[in-house]
């Protein structure tokens, strides 16, 4: 299956994105274009995936049932910009060239970023595993990234974007401030450094995790039972986190994939069933406005939360 | 791919005392995507095998002994040791971002390009010792030597330029303005050419000075090229374009286009005269007949880029049950 969508991103480089390169004098990016093919390929599948399996789900079993489902709209486009690959490349093109002066520094100074089949060599010949290994450490990383974002004013600003959604779909999962998808991912660039970069090969596995996230923002009652909420995040899990009373600096759930971070560092809940969502501290305009006025929203709420922390000793 | 041209030549001559017209042997296809090494049997052109390697590795060289192909994995940063003759693993050394790598002719240095990093890294050949790293701007991505090893040519992907390093004073010589993206480097009969992958000809490079002397068209995204083992003629990869262009070696005149689809990157030459091109974007290599125009296609991994032949290699059982 993942040969089919190679070549599929393989077509879209050679007549697509190849003769537009060099129509625009872009050639040096070739590599880099290829890469994003694949990314935007995948990303269409995962999209098209987690539609055919979500969709049914939520007519089936719905939580909640809205006459107007109008501010669900904004959630499909975050999904697109950044599944399809427009806010990765950006993000790309502009850290790229403090990233090649970071890792030329970094080599100068006989820093070589570390793998874990380097610190742990049975790994070697074992690249599945290994990828399993390094998502389950960057789930717990991503766990305290989520968690942090809850607990500092300045950036709850940000994060309620994603929490001010109180028609919750599958397609909730991507709705972030482009502020807090970059802090994401210079967080995931200073593990990377840490512990290196999980291996890329494999794009399906990839494309299943993104899916579970996706899933677990279902306006579904949809759980995996009394073992199996123990072991991945469900739909009924993750809502508990956009609870009406979750929103904000005394949350629960903060998982994305495993709800084990949650039950070792004491976050967990198993408790609520299929709450209501949305935060009612925050602001109209980041639940219900258009995808420029939720961004413009959360940039002021940011400004303000900094503005106040520089006033008090307390973030 | 870069094999020392003493080496490459007493190689050549080997086999052509030993081998039947048929190829046989082992092939070493890097897949840069897969994060892998296929191995493929030349004769019945099937994939044995695949050794697993880090993240994304994309070029190798064969040691002046001939007795290792060193396989540079970039984002892994690591220099991998294998046996060409079985595929073996000799040793995996940390080297910061191993893109395009090559051997002097003399021997004596290994220069390894960090793409990544905007680095010249020049190392002593026999002690693996760094003996100078030169910040160099941007994207240093393909090289060649000076038949003397005097010198090594390094074209910058990122810019418009080649940088000229003399490797007995480990000093810069010369950096020039040679075209627009320029790509693959080749040494020839005193001239340096230079494909530019930003436009459709190969730049004809006078290796004093840099100075652009004449450019030969090719096809649009001229790529890379190579020389011949018998040196008669010269092969383009044209990326965009999706041709190979053969050139007459003593006169850089264009013989023939060959269509070859799929983004053609690296070139191995067979003894039987056949031509092994990996396609990028196809997730193949092509084996052209340079005669009939005709090509074979071998499946491998995804984003096959540097390619190894081994005409006298046999995979080990463990490698080919993988
Ligand atoms: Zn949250
Ligand atoms: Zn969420």
């Amino acid at each position: 299956m993942g040969d089919a969508f190679d070549l599929a991103a393989g077509w879209l480089q050679e007549h697509l994105l190849l003769p537009l390169l060099y129509l625009l004098g872009l050639m040096q990016w070739e590599d880099v274009s290829y890469g994003w093919a694949l990314f935007a390929v995948y990303g269409a599948v995962q999209v098209a995936i987690t539609f055919a399996v979500c969709m049914p789900l939520e007519r089936w079993r719905p939580v909640e049932r809205w006459p107007d489902t109008r501010a669900v709209t904004v959630d499909v486009l975050y999904t697109v910009i950044s599944r399809v690959g427009v806010l990765p490349l950006f993000t790309f093109v502009l850290f790229y060239h403090a990233q090649v002066a970071l890792n030329g520094f970094l080599a100068d100074h006989g820093f070589v970023p570390p793998t874990l089949e380097r610190l742990l060599p049975f790994l070697l010949d074992q690249p599945v595993l290994t990828f399993i290994i390094y998502a389950i450490i960057l789930d717990c990383a991503d766990y305290w990234r989520h968690r942090l974002s809850h607990m500092f004013r300045w950036w709850w600003a940000l994060h309620s974007l994603h929490h001010a959604q109180r028609q919750m779909t599958f397609w909730s999962d991507d709705r972030n401030h482009v502020l807090d998808d970059l802090i994401a991912a210079l967080w995931f660039g200073a593990i990377a450094l840490a512990i290196g970069v999980p291996p890329l090969q494999f794009p399906l596995l990839v494309l299943l995790l993104r899916f579970l996230e996706s899933l677990s923002h279902a306006n579904a009652r949809v759980w995996f039972g009394t073992a199996g909420e123990r072991l991945l995040i469900s739909p009924r899990f993750h809502r508990a986190h956009h609870g009406l009373l979750a929103a904000g600096q005394r949350s629960c759930n903060y998982g994305a994939v495993l709800p084990w971070w949650d039950m070792l560092f004491g976050t967990a809940d198993f408790g609520r069933d299929y709450v209501a969502t949305g935060d009612p501290t925050g602001e109209e305009a980041l639940a219900s406005g258009s995808y420029f006025a939720q961004q413009w929203a959360g940039l002021r709420r940011f400004a303000a939360a900094f503005a106040r922390a520089g006033r008090s000793p307390i973030g | 791919m870069q094999i020392p041209r003493a080496v490459g030549l007493a190689l050549w001559l080997l086999l052509l005392s030993a081998l039947p017209a048929a190829a046989s042997g082992l092939a070493f296809i890097i897949n840069s995507g897969g994060a892998s090494i296929s191995l493929v049997d030349m004769s019945s052109l099937k994939e044995m095998g695949r050794i697993p390697l880090l993240r994304e590795p994309h070029h190798c060289a064969l040691s002046p002994d001939g007795k290792s192909l060193l396989v540079g994995d970039t984002v892994g940063n690591e220099m991998l040791f294998f046996d060409p003759l079985t595929a073996a693993l000799q040793k995996r050394m940390p080297v910061p971002d191993p893109y395009q790598l090559g051997f002097s002719p003399n021997g004596k240095f290994l220069v390894v390009n960090g793409l990544a990093r905007n680095q010249v890294d020049v190392y002593n050949a026999a002690s693996m010792q760094l003996l100078k790293r030169f910040p160099i701007a941007s994207m240093p991505s393909h090289l060649d030597y000076a038949p003397d090893s005097s010198r090594v040519f390094v074209s910058l992907q990122g810019s418009d330029s080649m940088v000229a390093i003399d490797l007995n004073r480990l000093t810069v010589a010369w950096t020039a303005k040679v075209g627009k993206t320029p790509a693959g480097v080749l040494w020839h009969n005193g001239k340096v050419l230079v494909a530019d992958m930003g436009t459709d000809y190969v730049a004809v490079v006078d290796p004093a000075d840099g100075h652009v002397t004449e450019r030969i068209h090719t096809g649009k995204g001229a790529h890379n090229l190579f020389v011949s083992p018998d040196h008669k003629v010269i092969w383009v990869n044209n990326r965009v374009g999706g041709t190979t262009t053969s050139l007459d070696a003593s006169t850089l005149a264009p013989i023939r286009s060959y269509a070859i689809a799929g983004g053609p990157d690296d070139i191995a030459f067979a003894p039987d005269g056949k031509l092994w091109i990996t396609r990028r974007f196809a997730e193949k290599v092509a084996v052209l007949d340079p005669k009939t125009g005709e090509y074979e296609t071998v499946d491998v991994g995804r984003s096959p880029h540097g390619l190894f032949l081994s005409p006298k290699g046999i995979a080990a059982a463990s490698v080919a049950a993988r």
